[in-house]
């Protein structure tokens, strides 16, 4: 009996230490911190830090003049009936990082050549390429061109390429196609956060910086929460009676 | 502070109430819109009444009510999106037209006839926040 069990065991030993000899077959450690998983800010919190206060951030005469004549469809001086907000007006994508505010979850998924993030509300998502050179003639689209490297812990990646019709945030922040972001992405204990730092000479006199963070979030199924410009104008028709003509934007 | 402001009924008896309340707005419809503008976020109203439709979409999922019973909408209420309510136990099929439920709502502005939904009990009794 006592044989039957020595037996096993003994067998197991053996197959551990024939695995620690084989290099090949151990696992590596990994190289970069895991950012995978399901990220939230959730909006009451007070601890997930933000964009600064419109006081706060350097404008440049055009982009407070922008600014001024923006209606924003929440928050003060709120005018959802008349807003400019291209995100509502038009259903445009959120472009970035404003889509990184919305208080739904989003997803990261890390590759050896890529980082994507997936973002639940209108199944937007971006892709870090990693180690990459920046274009220097990017195309202009939504997300941008992003490229990231990793610097010890931390994920940095450099944007730019970004059409300029986006709000940075809700209140009307503008910027021009020249917006360049350097993004330095960590993790914080359970948290991760986002240190972004903004550059754009036409929308900003010096650059500036937000810090963003974000908590875990139950991982699964992403919902699917996709809002159209045809969802818009029932809204519009049905509460605000309004009539479902589309401005043309110029 | 709550007070009954009407008791009307033929064969069909309805309570309309205000609130001086401490709002609380579900975070789903601030991801759309800013409700000041559209709502008196200082009013609650609770009205009991009948389905007319429920329909899920985006951006806000609209329920649809007759405070006189009938089958036509007197009143058209917003929830939140449908991701966002469902995680709170709404479903698609939560209600149907013809269901009788009671509905707080914060009321529209400037008499209009829409709101936004804060909870509703369904016939069975089961309270649902939005």
């Amino acid at each position: 009996m006592i044989r039957h069990l020595l037996l096993p065991a003994t067998a197991a030993v053996v197959f551990a230490a024939a695995a620690c000899s084989r290099p090949a077959s151990a696992p590596a450690a990994p190289a970069h911190p895991n950012l995978s998983g399901s990220w939230v800010r959730p909006l009451r919190d007070q601890d997930v830090g933000g964009i600064p206060p419109l006081n706060e951030i350097p404008l440049t005469p055009w982009a407070a003049a922008k600014l001024k004549a923006e209606r924003p469809a929440a928050g003060d001086n709120q005018d959802f009936a008349n807003t400019t907000d291209p995100s509502l007006r038009y259903a445009d994508p959120n472009g970035y990082p404003r889509i990184s505010l919305h208080p739904m979850r989003f997803k990261i998924v890390q590759t050896d050549d890529y980082v994507y993030q997936l973002w639940e509300y209108n199944q937007n998502w971006r892709q870090i390429a990693l180690n990459v050179p920046q274009d220097p003639d990017p195309a202009i689209t939504w997300y941008g061109n992003a490229v990231g490297k990793w610097e010890g812990d931390t994920l940095v990646v450099d944007s730019v390429g970004y059409k300029d019709s986006t709000w940075l945030d809700a209140r009307g922040l503008p910027h021009t196609q020249d917006l360049h972001l350097v993004e330095r992405i960590h993790r914080m204990g359970e948290n991760l956060a986002f240190d972004i730092t903004f550059e754009d000479p036409g929308a900003f006199t010096k650059p500036w910086a937000a810090h963003l963070i974000f908590k875990p979030s139950p991982d699964g199924s992403m919902s699917e929460n996709i809002y159209t410009i045809s969802d818009e104008l029932r809204f519009r028709e049905r509460f605000l009676n309004q009539k479902v003509n589309i401005p043309i934007r110029r | 502070m709550r007070r009954s402001l009407w008791l009307v009924g033929s064969g069909f008896s309805r309570t309309l109430s205000v609130t001086a309340a401490a709002c609380l707005v579900s975070a789903s419809a601030f991801a759309h819109h800013g409700a000041a503008s559209i709502y008196d976020m200082g009013k609650e109203t609770t009205i009991k009444a009948t389905v007319t439709e429920y329909v899920w979409t985006n951006p806000h999922v609209e329920l649809g009510i007759s405070p006189s019973g009938g089958a036509t909408t007197e009143l058209l209420l917003e929830l939140g999106s449908p991701p966002n309510i469902r995680n709170r136990g709404w479903s698609s099929r939560t209600v149907k037209a013809g269901d009788v439920v009671t509905v707080t709502f914060h009321p529209g502005l400037r008499g209009a006839k829409i709101g936004v939904v804060v909870k509703m009990v369904t016939a069975d009794g089961k309270e649902l926040r939005a």
